[in-house]
């Protein structure tokens, strides 16, 4: 198996991974609508994964970039160049004081995530077969 | 065409007939229909179906006048104002040109009206009676043809009528403001009892919209905004009624939906059950209902306060606690450094608490009080029990702070009476010395955190710098280049996060914060402003406080022993339930909203406004609607209690009810909490904008479905007459300090603005965005004198400087500030009288404290000045300045900056802001 059959590989269980924390935020929102949790422990919670989930996916944005994966990084560079934005203005933090008045939009944003990661997850997947067989052959 | 406006003799109505443009005159019993006007009976019929003409045109006419001079140069400028009072000394006019009302000749009738004078002398008006307002109700306007029209759409059952007006030509009249809101009608039967007090009155719970539209498409029509005001703890005044208690815990709730038992239940099954005025589920009546546990014998439901009153206190029993009532704790965090000590605030305040120590809520002794000093260092107070000596200790390490001793620290108020009273007695001489500049703010919230976390309570931040060193530190971010510009919002969001993560926390342990802010220079208000915003509390600002000045001392110490004295809630939660289908969507005020619809609240102090938006979800059945909200508390008396507050409105399914039971006083305040929400999340100018838009929006809707001219432009601008108000309230709004469009309001005066904006009820809020304006050298001979209201006020004048006369002497406050105006050429005699000097050239502008004469001038205007003080709740003292007419230019500006019906710099006059609309509203093809 060659470089571009393993990295796509490492890229299918990131964007696995990604995609249940997508999953664990909606959920979590939906909690909060229906009083399961409050918004203190709603927001300690969910802040400690938001950095986190940033990070693997500006990681996975530039091995793609550096390993020469354009079309893959072209895809990934919105998203992060959205994520860049978010934390450079400094409101990447979910803020207990605000939540619900910002609960809409932030669930939202986390099905469209959702959406875009499923989407990667299938197309890394497709790309990592596509370098098997290119591989194989 | 002459209007049908005339007294038309009973029986006949008039309408209009689109094809032939006439009046066509129907006697209603026969059926007999006639071009010309039926001769007028001897008497009026007692509800004429064509309203009545009413009664102030000339003044109207005059206003018109005085406008087209404002406008044409007169006014043009701030600093014209030589003019201003140059055209002032003419006799009140009379007969005055207004090209739209003469040229159609629509008005003659009214024009034959006996010209009044403005507010004149007609009957002296009683602020503090609103429940008999001696202000008329306002007789249907000129437009009394359409509301006719319309008026018959609701003929049929009693209730609401509405009435057209046209702001064009009608100026506004600050006598409504004081009228009540539209009456409530409900459904017959639809209460228990036929108590008034049946309903909350509107100081605690009022809803925009008094009749409320069931479906969302209804209400979307209308534009108007849906929406509840609350203060559901509010003081009472002297011969208010009390809150009654439901002392036997007995509390009867809505098995599903939790409601309280309240007036609009229904009883079935012979008594044994009621029905939930909510989600209509049948539940069992408690047995000990119909008991007086008093006298251990059978009692009478229907005498039981939450059958009977709309706003009831319940003792809670044990099933509403999570811990035993905790005692009221107040714990002192005073600034001490340079700046502080050097304005006299330290010994101000301590001298306060110490005259007011008395008054601390503590009617059990179980108060509890500490007081930490800091400057970059946290200096705690010993104060043993018994003991009259109080030992300092210093802590310095304020990265890890800690308490230095883990007793005595906080102390029983009761116990460590005489320690307290030394300390406070010598606090201020033992910093006397003290040159340390900056403040460790954040480090001495902590401390005083860890001190009360396990109790909760209430801290009261005194500080007089900006925050410096430790956590929370502050920088000073005004930058006089970005106000004006789109950035400055970010100058009224919090600079650090510090300040949401510990009101967080505060408000879990129950903790309160109170900010009294002095300082001479940038404080950043915005951000410490969000510890009270979040725990519940409120922020005092006294920008350039110097204690050497009585004036700043009076009023800081007025303020803060009121503060001190107020019974507070504490441990609160308030949730709001409404009838199936309304949803509680956000919420606006000083608390931290712990879940989807629970407000958690620290402490709660008196007349604090909160507001709250209300959806419909789906089409709403019932002919009734009920909201009622409920605060669970722990009183500072150490008793657990539920205050529930019950307001019942009707539905409605037609738009024109909708209209007529409009609250403008409700809609101006829910107006301002969105507006300032929307400034500080987006842009100044984006708040600006949607005030403006919303106006516009509702004047569209009125006209498209309310007026004859439907989607079409007209000359007219059309409103009802219960919402005449709401353009000029949105007007003031919009020349608030908070909201106002201007490079030269500091962060800090604007940040204050905005969070009095949002916490001020209807009753304190109103003034402030619509000042009072007296004119007092020629006030009527009763006015400043005890009536059977107590002290007689002037009339009110509307608020433009056309009224200004330059011999003249006016008050013009608007809650905060009393602007006491004096003309240039104000005779020696009116200044001798007033201000004990002999002529106008010697009287100084600026804070003042008028002198007490012996005259009757001197006393009547000293009356009125402290009757502004006092007549509304709130701990609100304001400041008296004396302002002349050719005085300084700031303060010159700043009173005229209250007169919003006038054009100053780029804001524009009332004028000119309805013209603004109507081109809006006509140029939408809606």
């Amino acid at each position: 198996m060659g470089g571009a059959g393993w990295l796509f590989l490492f890229a299918v269980l990131m964007a696995a991974g990604l995609l249940f924390t997508m999953v664990f935020f909606i959920i979590m929102f939906s909690d909060l609508e229906c009083d399961y949790i409050n918004p203190i422990d709603l927001c300690n919670k969910l802040n400690q994964f938001v950095l986190p989930e940033h990070t693997a996916h500006a990681f996975l944005a530039v091995l793609f970039l550096l390993s020469g994966q354009w079309i893959a990084f072209l895809l990934n560079a919105p998203l992060l160049a959205f994520n860049v934005n978010k934390i450079r203005s400094g409101n990447h933090m979910y803020d207990a004081t605000e939540i619900f008045r910002t609960l809409p939009t932030h669930k939202k944003e986390s099905f469209i995530k959702l959406g875009f990661y499923l989407l990667s997850f299938f197309y890394y997947l497709y790309r990592m077969i596509v370098a098997l067989i290119a591989d194989s052959e | 065409m002459a209007s049908p406006a005339q007294q038309l003799p009973p029986g006949w109505t008039a309408e209009w007939d689109a094809t032939h443009q006439r009046y066509l005159f129907i006697e209603t019993h026969t059926g007999h229909t006639q071009w010309e006007p039926p001769a007028a009976g001897p008497e009026l019929s007692p509800q004429p179906s064509v309203s009545p003409p009413p009664s102030h045109h000339a003044k109207r006419r005059q206003y018109a006048a005085g406008q087209t001079q404002a406008y044409y140069g007169v006014g043009d400028s701030l600093a014209a104002v030589p003019q201003y009072s140059a055209a002032a000394p003419q006799p009140q006019p009379t007969q005055l040109f207004t090209p739209g009302l003469a040229a159609d000749g629509q008005f003659q009738q009214q024009q034959q009206q006996p010209p009044p004078y403005y507010g004149g002398h007609a009957e002296p008006e009683y602020i503090n009676a609103p429940q008999q307002p001696v202000y008329p109700v306002q007789p249907p306007s000129q437009m009394g043809v359409l509301a006719d029209q319309f008026g018959q759409m609701t003929m049929g059952h009693k209730g609401l009528r509405l009435f057209t007006t046209n702001l064009l030509t009608s100026p506004p009249e600050p006598l409504e403001l004081r009228q009540p809101p539209p009456e409530i009608f409900l459904p017959p039967n639809s209460c228990l009892s036929q108590s008034p007090y049946a309903n909350a009155d509107a100081s605690y719970q009022r809803c925009t919209l008094n009749a409320i539209p069931t479906t969302n498409s209804l209400l979307n029509k209308s534009k108007i905004p849906l929406g509840l005001v609350l203060t559901p703890y509010r003081s009472l005044k002297e011969g208010e009624e009390e809150v009654p208690v439901v002392t036997d815990t007995v509390i009867a709730r809505c098995r599903r939906c939790r409601t309280y038992i309240n007036p609009y239940v229904q009883f079935i099954d012979g008594g044994n059950r009621w029905r939930c005025c909510m989600c209509s589920l049948s539940n069992e009546v408690p047995q000990l209902f119909d008991w007086d546990q008093v006298r251990n014998q059978p009692g009478d439901r229907w005498a039981r306060a939450e059958l009977n009153h709309g706003v009831v206190e319940f003792v809670a029993p044990t099933e509403y606690m999570v811990r035993p009532p905790q005692p009221a704790v107040y714990i002192f965090l005073i600034d001490v450094s340079h700046s502080a000590i050097q304005s006299g605030m330290v010994a101000t305040a301590t001298r306060t608490i110490l005259e007011n120590l008395d008054r601390i809520p503590d009617e059990n002794g179980r108060t509890k009080v500490s007081i930490i000093a800091f400057d970059t260092s946290l200096y705690f107070f010993t104060l043993p029990s018994g003991g009259a000596e109080s030992s300092m200790l210093v802590v310095s390490d304020i990265d890890d702070v800690f308490l230095p001793k883990p007793t005595d620290l906080l102390v029983n108020l009761q116990e460590a009476r005489p320690a307290l009273e030394t300390l406070l007695g010598r606090l201020s001489d033992m910093f006397q010395d003290n040159h340390t500049v900056g403040s460790a703010l954040g480090p001495a919230l902590q401390a005083g955190f860890q001190m009360m976390a396990p109790i909760g309570g209430k801290i009261m931040v005194l500080t007089a710098s900006l925050p410096s060193i430790g956590v929370g530190a502050l920088k000073n971010r005004e930058d006089p280049k970005v106000l004006g510009t789109p950035k400055e919002s970010g100058l009224l969001q919090a600079a650090s996060p510090f300040y949401k993560t510990f009101a967080i926390e505060c408000s879990r342990a129950q903790v309160s914060v109170d900010m009294f802010l002095f300082s001479p220079g940038y404080q950043d208000v915005a951000t410490l402003a969000c510890l009270p915003h979040y725990t519940a509390g409120q922020t005092f600002f006294y920008p350039a406080f110097n204690a050497s000045r009585t004036e700043d001392a009076i009023k800081f110490a007025h303020e803060f022993g009121k503060v001190l004295a107020m019974p507070i809630m504490l441990e609160a939660v308030m949730r709001v339930r409404a009838s199936k289908n309304l949803r509680m969507s956000s919420f606006h005020g000083n608390f931290f909203v712990r879940s989807t619809d629970l407000l958690a609240m620290p402490a709660v102090p008196q007349d604090l406004s909160y507001a709250i938006e209300v959806q419909i979800e789906d089409t709403i059945t019932a002919p009734f609607v009920v909201f009622q909200t409920a605060v669970l508390h722990t009183t500072c008396y150490g008793e657990r209690r539920i205050r529930v507050v019950t307001t019942a409105l009707p539905t409605t399914s037609n738009l024109s009810e909708v209209f007529a039971s409009a609250d403008q006083v409700a809609i101006a305040t829910l107006l301002a909490n969105k507006a300032v929400e929307r400034s500080i999340t987006h842009r100044l100018e984006d708040s600006r904008d949607a005030l403006f838009n919303k106006m516009v929006e509702v004047l569209t809707a009125y006209k498209a479905s309310m007026t004859a001219a439907g989607a079409g432009a007209s000359a007219q601008l059309a409103i009802s007459e219960n919402l005449k108000m709401l353009p000029v309230l949105v007007l003031g709004l919009l020349k608030n300090v908070g909201i106002r469009q201007s490079a030269q309001i500091p962060p800090d005066l604007r940040a204050y603005a905005q969070a009095l904006l949002t916490s001020l009820p209807s009753q304190i809020l109103i003034p402030y965005v619509y000042p009072n304006f007296y004119s007092l050298h020629n006030m009527p001979p009763e006015c400043g004198t005890v009536g059977e209201h107590g002290i007689i006020m002037p009339p009110p004048l509307p608020l433009t400087s056309e009224r200004l006369e330059r011999h003249g002497l006016y008050v013009i406050e608007d809650g905060q500030t009393i602007f006491l105006w004096i003309g240039r050429d104000a005779v020696p005699q009116l200044v001798m009288d007033v201000f004990n000097l002999p002529s106008y050239e010697v009287l100084r502008g600026g804070k003042t404290t008028l002198p007490v004469l012996d005259n009757p001038f001197s006393q009547r205007v000293t009356a009125i000045i402290q009757k502004t003080r006092e007549m509304r709740r709130g701990v609100y003292y304001p400041h008296l300045y004396i302002v002349k007419e050719d005085g300084e230019p700031p303060l010159r500006l700043w009173a005229l900056s209250c007169l919003i019906q006038d054009r100053a710099d780029v804001l524009p006059s009332y004028q000119q802001f309805i013209s603004q609309l109507k081109d809006k509203v006509n140029g939408s093809g809606y």
